[in-house]
């Protein structure tokens, strides 16, 4: 008992948060969306009083509130629309508000090749699918959710254990002491390197998210992981051609 | 007469001020420019036809881009019943936002070198010292095809949907080769900043436009960027003779209208980044060099890269009544077993330069080399990647399985 009043604050908005989505995901029979609304901006209210972080830059934190309040509330519209399309269109936005997450961080790059693989690539593909799946409309069983209450109820156990996790390294509520928070993330000594192409990071701080930093850690301290997903990758490309049905068998 | 306009406004406010010139210049001169545009086009067509075209309002038909505007600001704006009415109103707006927001990073005139966000210069580009200019505009590119696809699906029109959906595979299959494109760009001027490049290419003159060393990177660039903006030959998602107008078969007056002036801005977009990565901006010999300081140097600098931009524009229309419409999947073999494995050479083309230290001229011959072989892959035999054709076995055992395939 005296656990769940201690971290009240978090779970109460976690409660909230699953009964919103529970209540919104679709079903043959509609629900009040306004109710199931009303739900979740009360769980984000009250999750207000936990992130809420120390006053600084009133211009960055603006930037932060609205590009952080439009990826949830367009992640929470695209899973409880019924709509395919309109599920696909609010990935797109949630993935633009995740972008301007990225600039507001100064990772210019990242968000640029986000918007290009996410929004532009990505998305337009699922669009293309659902469009050309669907000329007459959704079928019956795409207009309701398979497992509404285990899929919501899992879905939020893991969020919860994100934030507790994070609660408990003193990450996300800014009232952790610096001690704790210098010890919260193993870090490598300054005269370790990652592999033998590691350069040491430079120190000119406008160059700090700039492509070319971006580069020499990819391809120095991250080389393998890079040259292991390039590989991956060049495999899937050639099982995806590999499986597709050739001209000469029929199909395609 | 800059400096003139400069100094019109005081010191303090300058810094908020010329942004907003600089906008409202971009803006205005953009539509202006778009609206005849058209009647450049439709007077080219007819030229190439060997008909008069426009001439009956004013001079020459100088006034015709009045009249268009006129009868679509006043004709009647049809919202067809079973459309998707939030989707089929908001299609065209964010085919304009994003076009226009493209033009952001593009700088119209010399970018002054020493450009501070505190001093009061007239800035030439209206979002100055993006690092990453190019990849901004790829970015936003990326997503100019959505106004496509949900213009199209909302329309609820079959014909619409089909032009949306070749939309939607030709925008992300182009998106690739011209992405790579600039990838040897970068590498040779260290930096994917549109400003770094034009200054690189303006300060070694005639001999340092990025076209000596990067030919065939142009010639893809152009190509999908012309795929990119649905123009003709690439115009599959629009395709009057199949597809009525493809996506914007439901649009009538001002969003049809608005459709058409996106199309129009990516064209000025384009023809900018080709001039600007390839064609050396606003620098030519003798007249707007980058020391050169006589009067009215500046805007001397700003018609010749307007002059070279409306060159490329004229290419492009006339473009139009050249090569004929592709087919749909000679427009995916083209990007995908064309343009692509072209960008990946000359990539790797650029790498070997830099690596062993060649000087860089030496791209020019390596590049139409690789052009040459390739054109000759193609014109040799038809269809080089295909598998070879099966015989089709008389008898109708074993054989005719595959006869009935194709």
């Amino acid at each position: 008992m005296k656990w769940s009043t201690e971290n009240g604050a978090l779970l109460v908005p976690l409660a909230l948060g699953w009964l919103a989505i529970w209540w919104l995901l679709p079903r043959e029979k509609g629900r009040s969306r306004i109710l199931g609304g009303l739900i979740g901006v009360a769980a984000l209210l009250a999750l207000q009083v936990t992130l809420l972080p120390p006053a600084g830059n009133v211009v960055r934190d603006g930037m932060f509130y609205l590009f952080g309040g439009a990826a949830i509330l367009s992640g929470g519209l695209m899973i409880t629309d019924k709509n395919p399309v309109f599920a696909a269109l609010w990935f797109a936005v949630s993935t633009l508000s995740v972008c301007g997450l990225f600039l507001v961080n100064s990772a210019p790059f990242l968000s640029a090749a986000t918007i290009i693989v996410y929004a532009g690539a990505i998305v337009v593909t699922f669009l293309f699918v659902i469009m050309l799946a669907q000329q007459s409309g959704a079928a019956n069983y795409d207009h309701r959710a398979v497992q509404p209450v285990m899929a919501s109820v899992l879905s939020f156990v893991l969020l919860g254990s994100l934030l507790f996790a994070l609660q408990e390294w003193g990450g996300i509520d800014g009232k952790a002491s610096d001690e704790a928070r210098a010890n919260q993330f193993v870090s490598l000594e300054g005269t370790v390197q990652a592999n033998v192409f590691s350069q040491p990071p430079g120190t000119n701080k406008a160059e700090i998210g700039s492509m070319r930093v971006l580069g020499r850690s990819l391809f120095s301290d991250y080389l393998y992981v890079v040259e292991l997903a390039g590989t991956v990758l060049l495999i899937a490309t050639i099982g995806a051609i590999a499986i597709a049905p050739r001209r000469s068998q029929g199909t395609l | 007469m800059l400096n003139s306009l400069v100094n019109f406004f005081p010191e303090p406010v300058r810094p908020y001020v010329m942004p907003i010139l600089a906008i409202v210049i971009v803006l205005n001169v953009n539509l202006g420019v778009c609206s005849y545009l058209i009647l450049l086009e439709r007077k080219l067509s007819a030229w190439m036809q060997d008909r008069h075209g426009p001439n009956r309002v004013g001079p020459f038909g100088l006034f015709q881009p009045v009249a268009d505007m006129l009868k679509l600001l006043l004709k009647e704006d049809v919202i067809p019943g079973h459309v998707n009415k939030v989707l089929f109103v908001l299609a065209p707006g964010i085919s304009v936002f994003t076009t226009f927001l493209a033009f952001a990073v593009v700088p119209f005139g010399p970018v002054p070198e020493n450009l501070s966000p505190g001093d009061g210069q007239f800035p030439f580009i209206i979002a100055p010292g993006i690092d990453l200019g190019i990849v901004f505009i790829f970015a936003i590119g990326s997503l100019a095809v959505y106004g496509i696809i949900l213009g199209g699906w909302a329309s609820n029109n079959k014909y619409s949907a089909l032009g949306c959906l070749r939309a939607s595979a030709q925008v992300v299959s182009y998106e690739i080769p011209l992405g790579m494109s600039v990838v040897g760009l970068a590498l040779l001027n260290h930096s994917m900043s549109i400003e770094k490049i034009l200054m690189n290419q303006a300060t070694n003159g005639l001999p340092g436009w990025n076209i000596w060393v990067q030919p065939l990177a142009c010639v893809i660039f152009f190509i999908a960027a012309m795929a990119e903006a649905q123009r003709l030959p690439f115009d599959l998602a629009e395709c009057e003779q199949e597809l009525i107008g493809g996506w914007h078969t439901e649009y009538s007056a001002m969003k049809w209208g608005l459709f058409f002036l996106a199309e129009y801005t990516h064209v000025i977009t384009i023809s900018f980044l080709t001039i600007i990565l390839f064609f050396g901006g606003w620098q030519f010999p003798l007249i707007a060099e980058i020391d050169s300081a006589y009067t009215g140097a500046t805007v001397v600098k700003v018609l010749v890269l307007l002059t070279k931009v409306f060159g490329v524009i004229i290419v492009i229309q006339m473009l139009r009544w050249t090569i004929p419409r592709f087919r749909f999947d000679q427009l995916m073999s083209l990007a995908w077993k064309g343009l692509i494995p072209l960008a990946m050479v000359n990539v790797l083309l650029v790498m070997i330069v830099k690596q062993f230290d060649l000087h860089t001229l030496w791209l020019l011959p390596l590049s139409i080399a690789a052009f040459v072989a390739a054109g000759l892959m193609g014109t040799q035999s038809s269809r080089p990647f295909a598998r070879k054709a099966v015989p089709v076995v008389e008898d109708h055992g074993h054989g005719g399985h595959h006869a009935h395939a194709h």
